[in-house]
This record gives structure tokens, C-alpha cells and sequence, in this order.
């Protein structure tokens, strides 16, 4: 199952490349750089989808202390860092052709940084504690505390002016940009949620392997 | 308009190989744990 799971998310990567770089048009303003957005943006919403899994994770643990949460809000927790950083470098990446900078400290920029650091301190924290009941007790309240900071990344483009562009997708108004480069996004998207899934499944697999050895 | 692609390629580049590199440390440590207790990885 998982293994399927894993051959799904290689198909839907590939059909993201393809829609990405073979459907979607070259961007008349940026040109080609603004292909990085097929993975700059799945990439950040992966990564709110795995800290909102730390969030529920986290809240169930406290409120029914069944070590399987635990293993979904730690593993969740070390796959959206990884999609953090990957947010973090590609977008550097396209600031730098397209801003003339590789990094600004920007509210969105700097909001995200603090997230991806406020994560990197909670899978270290879980490192730290060696007690399985203490470190999921105190990994479960920084999961809670840390997961106010996503609506602030996420909203950081409205509360203040940024240079980084307000939210295309997940916005109050339709997205307005060409049809086929929302297609493009949203195959990426679902290419991204299918990867982080097999990610999700073999990490809580490791996780309750490792509790058994 | 430049076409940047050496951008759009060092991104993508990154990319696939944390990606490639994370897929890979998980499938190893799986391996490493379930020959320790053959019985217990067998679920997936």
C-alpha cells in the first residue's frame, strides 16, 4: 500500500514536471524563472499541511496520550521542515533573478524563516528528552505553540506591506492568473500532497519500528 | 526578457536531490530496522 502510495507520487511528480515545463506557457513578465512556482508554492502548502498535522497530532496526544499521535506530529514535524527549507531555497532562488536579491527581510520571508526555525527547535527538542511520555508531553506543547506562527506566514502579505506578492491561491478572490498555469500549480499541488503522504506513511513506520526495537 | 534558466535549474536541481536524498534515508533506515525484527516491518 504504501509502496503504491510512493509509485503514485513518482507519476505525479512527473506529471507535474511535464505540466510545469511542456503545458503551462513561459511567463510574459518573469519568463522562465517563474517555473520555480511549481515548486516553490506546493512546497509551502505541503508544509502547512504537515504543521497542521503537528497542530492536530500534538492536541490529540494531550487529550488522549496515545503514542500514535505522537508518532504523526513528530513525522509530520520532520517532512515540513524539509518542505520548508525546500520553500525557503527556491524561493531565494527566484528573488534573486527577479527582485535582484537573494534574500530581504521581507514579513513573508522572514515569517517563514522564523517557522522553519520554531520547527527545527521542536524535532531537536523531541531529540533532546529521552523519557517517550516527557518528550511527546513537551514536543506536544511547542507543536500547539508553533503552529501560531502559520497564520501569520500565511496572512503576513495582507497585515503588512511586503514586497512579496499577495496569496494567488488560498486567496479571498480567484486566482488571476492564465488557466494553464493554475492547472500547472494544481498538478504540482496534488503531486506534492501524493509525495508527502508516502513521506507521512514510511516516516510513522520507522517511528513505531523504532519504538518496538 | 533573459531566459534564466540556470535558475530554474539550480531550483529544480535542489530539489531532486533532497527529495531523492530524504526518499532514500527513509527506505535505508526501513531496511536497517526491519532486519533487526524481520516480523515487524511487514505491514506496509
Amino acid at each position: 500500500m504504501i509502496r503504491a502510495l510512493g509509485w503514485l507520487a513518482v507519476l505525479g511528480l512527473l506529471a507535474g514536471l511535464a505540466a510545469g515545463f511542456g503545458y503551462a506557457p513561459r511567463e510574459a513578465v518573469q519568463g522562465n524563472v517563474q517555473r520555480i512556482m511549481y515548486l516553490h508554492v506546493p512546497s509551502v502548502l505541503t508544509a502547512y499541511l504537515a504543521f497542521g498535522l503537528v497542530l492536530l497530532g500534538s492536541v490529540a496526544y494531550l487529550a488522549t496520550r496515545r503514542a500514535g499521535w505522537d508518532r504523526l506530529a513528530g513525522s509530520a514535524g520532520e517532512i515540513g521542515v524539509l518542505f520548508t527549507g525546500l520553500t525557503l531555497v527556491s524561493g531565494s532562488i527566484w528573488g534573486k533573478p527577479t527582485w535582484g536579491t537573494w534574500w530581504t527581510w521581507d514579513a513573508r520571508l522572514t515569517s517563514t524563516a522564523v517557522l522553519f526555525l520554531v520547527y527545527v527547535g521542536y524535532l531537536m527538542l523531541r531529540q533532546l528528552i529521552e523519557d517517550a511520555d516527557t518528550r511527546a508531553r513537551y514536543a506536544a506543547v511547542v507543536g500547539i505553540l508553533g503552529a501560531v506562527n502559520i497564520p501569520i506566514v500565511h496572512f503576513s502579505v495582507k497585515w503588512w506591506r511586503t514586497l512579496h506578492q499577495p496569496s494567488t491561491i488560498l486567496g479571498p478572490e480567484p486566482a488571476p492568473i492564465d488557466p494553464a498555469i493554475g492547472i500547472a500549480l494544481l498538478v504540482n499541488w496534488i503531486a506534492f500532497t501524493l509525495l508527502f503522504a508516502y513521506f507521512l506513511s514510511r516516516r510513522m513506520e520507522i517511528a513505531r519500528l523504532e519504538e518496538q526495537a | 526578457m533573459p531566459t534564466n534558466w540556470s535558475y530554474v535549474i539550480a531550483a529544480y536541481g535542489i530539489a531532486a536531490l533532497v527529495l531523492a536524498g530524504y526518499w532514500r534515508h527513509l527506505a535505508r533506515r526501513r531496511r536497517a530496522l526491519t532486519a533487526r525484527h524481520p516480523s515487524r516491518g511487514r505491514s506496509a
